[in-house]
């Protein structure tokens, strides 16, 4: 490792594997049986969930006044998870589309996986505003449908515009996802032995049998989806910050909020999905295809996109001293220095000084501390959004109102549900689906394309 | 037939044909069906229901079974007027003036019924006295009337019997006592009814040996007492505050809490009105405590109770050795008492602004006869005297109107007699003891040991609306009518003889606490009539008002327009007594070193007697904002000398009595100080009641002359915390650096009437006119808008109650109160700027603005908010799915969010029954859960104006509709109606130099207009 050769290109997939290694390698974990570590974990996330679950059960029936949001915190917990959730959800249509059109081959061996998880993050994020609301049996008024009532929704709204991209986002993402599974149905019907499975492959591959059109058509119609999907990532988290930056909200006003909220949200999906894929490699032996190479690069992205976010961090402070608005920089000065400073330096010390460390190659290349510190991001971007939506509510214009959002143990214990949801449906995946792209990496692997070189 | 058949019987067969020709198969292939099986389809004896009958039943059943499942409740039948009572119309509100019995103040009343039931209760606005005005207390007793915990049939030892049985034991008793000439005791609190205290003359002449006790809970004793001292008269005059240019108060909260604060609250504002010019009153307070009127001074000095005689006594001796004053005054016996106390010596040793201490000398000098002195109720006897000798030699005695004085009826028992009576009753020579609507046990000082002796007596009868710590340990518990259901008279001004009359029939097995008396007096328990007292009220006006008086017309005609008026008018006057002089001599301050607890009257609770009304305990404190709680106030240095900070707990021990009590940081108060109010701590009075707070009675000495301030108390920290839980935060005295974001922020504009004077637009300067870049909606017509005077507002919180019930705002409890989610519309909020040693405090009303460009209009996503063509900012509650979107970018932040159905909070004592729901007003939607609301502008009273004025065929003014706050301030400060009519009073508000909107620069176009407070200080003051 001493000298790198820069002029060639290192190999995606490692050990030149054959086509039938590649398709007995990711096809494992679907041929057997679910070990007892699988039971363990599901159990661990299942559980979570119910907690979760109870906790929603309460407040369905109790009120939503079990969560500590008060009178000028009327958000809390709920939509801080809800932004945290569709941040997560940002990473896999970022590297299965924008990489793609981009031509980064190195995403294939992670592509899959990560729009599993932007689907799992997106449900998991969509449940929030459903929740979130007072009268929760009444939320299918956010939808624009003709009525007796002639009552129509409010177009001005960003929460509206919530409902259109983050709905348009997960079904886009969803159909991207689907179509890149054909020609891997197709290749696990072909190596089904039980009817059952075969009968389901069949059903999903959509009478795919590799031909050379069935590639021609499917090779256009991805990269059509992918420049679908490109300018979703982007308009997704774009619109989820105009729920902020619409407002008049010292704190929340701001200009800066959508390309910081696209970094962000980038900069934590990335984090989470190197988080779970070093599980992944390592317990379906997938080293060669996810290799530390991969790992690296999510690193750099990580390392780029949290300077991104730091950069923000600092331009809303010279905003809010440049706007020479008083009840601004009383905002950024409170955030820093008031009853919440201690999640504002969470925040910055996780998002901003930690993935500095990328600087250093060594720890780009080391698992363990690169897991740490993508941890940490998503601990610190869960709190910037904390940061963001709490401590501008908590005082705001009238120094009469202000008041301190405490978070009870119901809103904790949805929290933890949160997770408990978003994991149980990757542990399914894992389970039942092949979570790298079989057609994708034998695309990648060394040899597999005609090249002019001696190699 | 050879048929073969082994053990088991099974058939063997030995050919094919053997087994076909068997004539048993041959048989059953014959018969389709074997035997028997063909019965059991038999359609003749099949069930007669046929497959569309079936089916309709399956459904009907399941139908049924889906809807029993529901949790409806049939709430009874609603059965329409077959014909229609007399007066009502459906949906019609009628009014009817009575009298409220919530103190001993007794204003006239208008009463707002709907359907047969009170539901608003507003001042009467003909009463001479109250003028439409009441105070919180007044306008939330509503409640106590639907409040499912009064006392609802009569009771003997706790268990619940007729009338007539009680009745008949009482009097059965009563007469035992008379015969064996044993005592009967009556304790009553003192009363101002001419027809009550009749009806106990009544009974005493049935019953000889009754005696009458009457108490009085924090009242004015000791300055009637000084009134007869000085002036040989315990009639004290009404005073003409409005003609007072100069008010020194000297602990006085007569804005808040003492004397008829409602009427002073009027006449003080009247001298506040800007759009009248500027000659506005100056008011000086001298004061230990943060009261309400100390936060509306021009001019405060702190200054520890104790220290008010040796203030008064150089005050005084400033004046008289300046030759300021006339020579009467100059005599021995006043020279000889306030000789020797020199004003300059006790600035310094007090620490006191010289600056405003001679600015105050000289405005009193300067505005003989036209400047007013108060001291306060919980001052001493002395200080009282000498307060009417400064008014004296100021001449401020032209401002007492003696054409409406104080009636005197029945004085409080001294505390010789209160002894005695205790004494009697200890030693068993008391046979019946009626408490007549009193609450001794609570009310009398500890060390009377009221409570214990009570085991002494061999009856204990107890008339009370509600349960307390006396009904609780009473044999004979008898419930009484609220004042609503009641008849009564009540001379409480010597010009103004109110009545009250029942609005509605007693709800429960209830009577009211004359006809009790009556029924004994009798004799005899059958001669109860529901109209007793009602006849003896009406032939004691006739004897005593009526037959005296100089009436032109017959005595129905006069008593139905007496009715119909609420009051008649008296000719009351009386003429001025000459002061006594000597009754200044030989006063001496008596001031010891240490720290003084201050015993004060608290704002909303009354004596005690609200304690179960969850508005009043929900309403915050005009100072602290502190809800469902009373504390001991300390000043930030004092509480740094006792170690602690806001919630922790103090030990109080003065003369021997205990108490801890949780600390509440106030700025503005006297060093070594602690102020505490009493009303709280209640024991068996309801689940609102029970426990809130703590009860400080227990300070109370029966031998003190001034028992409300105690010298020298001892104080120590617990290391106890305690939770109090206010509406605003206390931040500005923990961190400077969140001082006078009210001013930075334009939310308060504040300036001094000598500005005004110079420059009436100083407020404006530098203002930028700010442009819309949308084309914003064009309001032709009537659009509402209101305007608040903050220089008229004292913040005495009235609006807050009225809205609370015209709108049917859920209380929500401490717990609630204490993660803001306090549901009141309207607020006062409450600024501090300057030092946290002497704060200048600025007061804002706060509600929904009704912005033109209302923010939180556009952000909900389904339209629940928007704009109607009149300027209001409507909620929609039904299409509400409680994002709370609108209440985050709400800057005013008003909007309230129902977290949960507050209706259940208080399953137990509120809303959960089938009483309560009767308070609410039938116009305003009862909002559910998860719902967001806020101020309508009462829109109900806007759409009401709006019927009538369709009706009549005219158009709706703006001056058609008063709202709910508007109507209840007794200062006036709130003006609401067309704002683009430029003649209107609120247009003139709104255009005036001194109007502004708060954060104007959001440019959100509010439609609330705040006036800037002036105060009324010289440059040279401060």
């Amino acid at each position: 490792m001493s000298s790198i050769d820069y002029t060639q290109e290192l190999p995606v997939v490692e050990g030149r594997p054959t086509l039938k290694e590649i398709n007995e390698l990711i096809a494992r974990p679907l041929d057997q049986k679910p070990d007892k570590k699988f039971y363990i974990a599901l159990s661990i996330t299942v559980s979570m969930l119910l907690i979760g679950a109870i906790a929603l059960g309460f407040t369905f029936y109790y009120g939503v006044g079990l969560w500590g949001n008060n009178n000028p915190v009327g958000w809390g917990f709920p939509i801080v998870n809800f932004v945290f959730w569709v941040g997560i959800g940002h990473a896999g249509t970022l590297i299965s589309a924008i990489l793609f059109l981009f031509r980064q081959r190195w995403r294939n061996g992670i592509a899959r996986f990560a729009e599993g998880m932007t689907i799992f993050a997106v449900m998991t994020a969509g449940l929030f505003p459903l929740i979130h609301v007072g009268r929760p049996w009444l939320a299918g008024y956010l939808i624009p449908y003709p009525n007796q009532h002639s009552l129509w929704v409010d177009f001005n709204s960003p929460l509206l515009w919530d409902v259109f991209a983050v709905s348009t986002y997960f079904t886009v993402s969803f159909i991207f996802w689907y179509v890149g599974l054909i020609p891997d149905f197709a290749s696990l019907r072909d190596r089904a032995t039980s009817k059952v499975k075969k009968i389901i492959y069949s059903i999903f591959s959509l009478g795919w049998r590799h031909s050379n059109r069935h590639w021609t058509h499917y090779e256009m119609v991805y990269l059509v989806l992918a420049g679908f999907a490109t300018p979703l990532v982007l308009s997704v988290h774009t619109i989820v910050s105009f729920d902020f930056a619409v407002s008049i909200l010292p704190g929340w006003h701001a200009t800066i909020f959508p390309p910081y909220f696209v970094a962000g949200a980038v900069f934590s999906g990335f984090a989470m999905v190197q988080n779970v894929l070093i599980f992944i490699r390592k317990i379906f032996n997938y080293e060669k295809i996810i290799t530390l190479d991969t790992l690296e690069r999510m690193n750099k992205i990580i390392l780029l996109t949290g300077s991104m976010v730091g950069y923000a961090y600092a331009m809303e402070f010279f905003t809010a001293w440049y706007s020479g608005v008083q009840p601004e920089q009383f905002t950024f000065i409170n955030r820093a220095f008031g009853p919440y400073a201690w999640a504002y330096w969470i925040m910055v010390s996780c998002n901003v000084l930690f993935p500095q460390l990328f600087w250093i190659r060594k720890i780009r290349r080391t698992i363990p501390v690169m897991f740490v510190i993508a941890v940490l991001v998503n601990v610190g971007m869960w709190f910037e959004r904390f940061v963001i939506t709490v401590t501008s509510l908590h005082r705001d214009f009238l120094p009469s109102s202000w008041a301190y959002f405490k978070p009870t143990i119901v809103d904790l214990a949805i929290l933890l549900g949160s997770f408990g949801f978003f994991f149980t449906w990757i542990l399914l995946f894992t389970k039942t689906l092949p979570v790298v792209s079989i057609a994708e990496i034998k695309a990648v692997n060394e040899g597999a394309q005609p090249s002019h070189g001696e190699h | 037939m050879a048929k073969s058949f082994d053990k088991s019987g099974t058939k063997f067969w030995k050919s094919l044909k053997d087994y076909y020709d068997d004539p048993e198969i041959l048989k059953k292939k014959a018969n389709e069906f074997n035997d028997g099986v063909t019965d059991d389809f038999d359609p003749d004896q099949l069930s007669k229901l046929s497959r569309r009958k079936f089916l309709a039943l399956l459904t009907a059943s399941a139908a049924f079974t889906a809807t029993s499942c529901t949790d409806y409740r049939d709430k009874g039948e609603i059965v329409p007027y077959n014909q229609r009572p007399e007066e009502i119309l459906p949906g019609k509100a009628n009014y009817y003036a009575s009298t409220c019995k919530g103190c001993e103040l007794e204003c006239g009343i208008l009463v707002k019924t709907r359907e047969g039931r009170p539901i608003k209760i507003d001042g009467n606005p003909e009463h001479p006295v109250s003028k439409g005005k009441i105070c919180a207390k007044g306008q939330a007793s509503i409640l106590n009337l639907y409040d499912p915990e009064r006392l609802s049939e009569p009771m003997i030892q706790n268990s619940a019997v007729s009338w007539k049985k009680v009745d008949s034991e009482i009097i059965k008793a009563l007469k035992n006592a008379a015969e064996s000439k044993g005592e009967i005791a009556i304790v009553s609190q003192i009363l101002n009814s001419p027809s009550t205290l009749k009806a106990i003359e009544e009974f005493k002449k049935a019953y000889p040996t009754t005696k009458v006790y009457y108490y009085e809970f924090m009242g004015d004793a000791a300055k009637k007492n000084a009134w007869e001292k000085c002036y040989g008269s315990s009639s004290l005059p009404s005073v003409k505050l409005n003609e007072a240019n100069i008010i020194l108060s000297l602990e006085s909260d007569f804005l808040g809490r003492e004397g008829n604060y409602i009427e002073n609250t009027r006449l003080y504002a009247e001298r506040k009105d800007i759009l009248k010019g500027t000659d506005f009153n100056k008011l000086y307070v001298v004061e230990g405590g943060m009261s309400l009127t100390g936060m509306n001074a021009d001019i405060r000095l702190r200054l520890k109770p104790e220290y008010q005689t040796e203030f008064l006594l150089s005050l005084i001796n400033e004046l008289v050795s300046g030759n300021k004053v006339p020579a009467e005054f100059r005599t021995g016996e006043v020279l000889n008492t306030v000789g020797g106390y020199s004003l300059k010596n006790f600035a310094s040793k007090h620490n006191l602004d010289e600056n405003k201490l001679s600015g105050l000398v000289n405005d009193l000098v300067e505005n003989k006869g036209k400047s007013i002195v108060f001291a306060g109720d919980t001052m001493p006897e002395e200080v009282h005297v000498l307060t009417n000798l400064l008014n004296e030699i100021l001449g401020n005695t032209a401002l007492y109107d003696f054409s409406s004085n104080h009636v005197k009826h029945s004085a409080p028992s001294s505390t010789e007699e209160i002894k005695q009576l205790v004494q009697n009753m200890k030693n068993g020579s008391v046979k019946v003891l009626i408490h007549f609507d009193s609450n001794p046990v609570y009310h009398l000082p500890a060390d009377l040991r009221y409570e214990e002796s009570i085991k002494n007596v061999q009856s204990v009868v107890s008339l009370s609306e509600f349960p307390n710590e006396t009904t609780a340990i009473s044999s004979f518990v008898l419930p009484l009518n609220n004042a609503l259901e009641s008849w009564g008279d009540s001379l409480v001004r010597s010009n103004v003889m109110t009545f009250q009359q029942p609005v509605i029939a007693p709800i429960f097995k209830t009577r009211e606490k004359e006809a009790i008396l009556l029924t004994w007096a009798n004799g005899n328990a059958e001669s109860y009539k529901f109209d007793i007292y009602h006849k003896f009220v009406q032939n004691n006006f006739k004897k005593e008002v009526y037959s005296g008086g100089d009436f032109a017309e017959d005595f129905n005609s006069v008593w139905f327009s007496a009715l119909h008026d609420g009051f008649v008018e008296l000719d009351g006057k009386q003429s001025k007594a000459k002061f006594n002089v000597s009754s200044v001599s030989g006063i001496k301050p008596s001031a010891k070193e240490g720290i003084t607890l201050h015993l004060q009257k608290n704002y909303y609770l009354g004596d005690g007697k609200f304690s179960n009304n969850g508005w009043l305990q929900e309403i915050p404190h005009p100072v602290t904002k502190v809800t469902w709680d009373n504390f001991a106030a300390v000043s930030l240095s004092t509480a740094e000398k006792l170690g602690v900070t806001f919630n922790d707990m103090i030990k109080i021990n003065a003369n021997g009595t205990e108490l801890e009590l949780p600390v509440m940081m106030q700025p503005g108060m006297a060093d070594d100080l602690i102020v505490v109010e009493l009303g709280y701590g209640r024991k068996n009075s309801g689940e609102v009641a029970n426990d809130v707070g703590f009860n400080a009675n227990v300070f109370l000495k029966s031998a003190m002359a001034s028992p409300f301030v105690l010298q020298a108390v001892n104080v120590s920290k617990t290391g106890n915390v305690y939770k109090l839980v206010s509406t605003q935060e206390h931040n500005f005295l923990v961190d400077p650096s969140l001082r006078d974001f009210h001013k930075i922020r334009k939310i308060i504009f504040e300036g001094t009437l000598e500005e005004y004077e110079k420059d009436p637009k100083f407020l404006k300067e530098g203002e930028k006119v700010l442009k819309g870049i949308t084309r914003e909606h064009k309001y032709t017509g009537l659009k509402w808008g209101m305007a608040i005077d903050l220089n008229k507002c004292t913040s005495c919180g009235i609006c807050v109650a009225s809205c609370n019930v015209e709108n049917n705002i859920p209380v929500v409890g401490k717990d609630q109160v204490e993660v803001g989610r306090e549901m009141q519309w309207m607020r006062i909020d409450r600024y501090y700027s300057g030092t946290p040693e002497d704060p200048q405090v600025s007061n804002q009303p706060m509600l929904c603005q009704h912005c033109d460009n209302a923010p939180c209009e556009n952000v909900c996503p389904v339209n629940a908010t928007n704009h109607s063509p009149d300027g209001l900012n409507q909620m929609v509650y039904n299409r509400c799915v409680g994002t709370r979107y609108c209440a985050n970018n709400c800057p005013y932040k008003v909007r309230r969010f129902n977290f949960f159905d507050f209706r259940d909070h208080f399953a137990d004592a509120y809303y959960q029954n089938d009483i309560t729901a009767l308070a609410h007003n039938p116009e305003v939607t009862v909002r559910s859960r998860g719902v967001m609301e806020k101020c309508t502008f009462c829109i109900q009273r806007i759409m009401e104006a709006r019927q009538d004025a369709i009706r009549e065929g005219r158009e709706l003014k703006g001056t058609d509709v008063q709202t709910a706050c508007q109507q209840a301030c007794p200062s006036d400060a709130i003006i609401f109606g067309d704002i683009n009519d430029p003649n209107s009073e609120v247009s003139k508000y709104r255009n005036h130099d001194i109007g502004y909107h708060v954060l104007e620069e959001l440019y959100v176009k509010p439609n609330i207009t705040y006036m800037a407070k002036l105060r009324n200080t010289r440059s040279e003051d401060v």
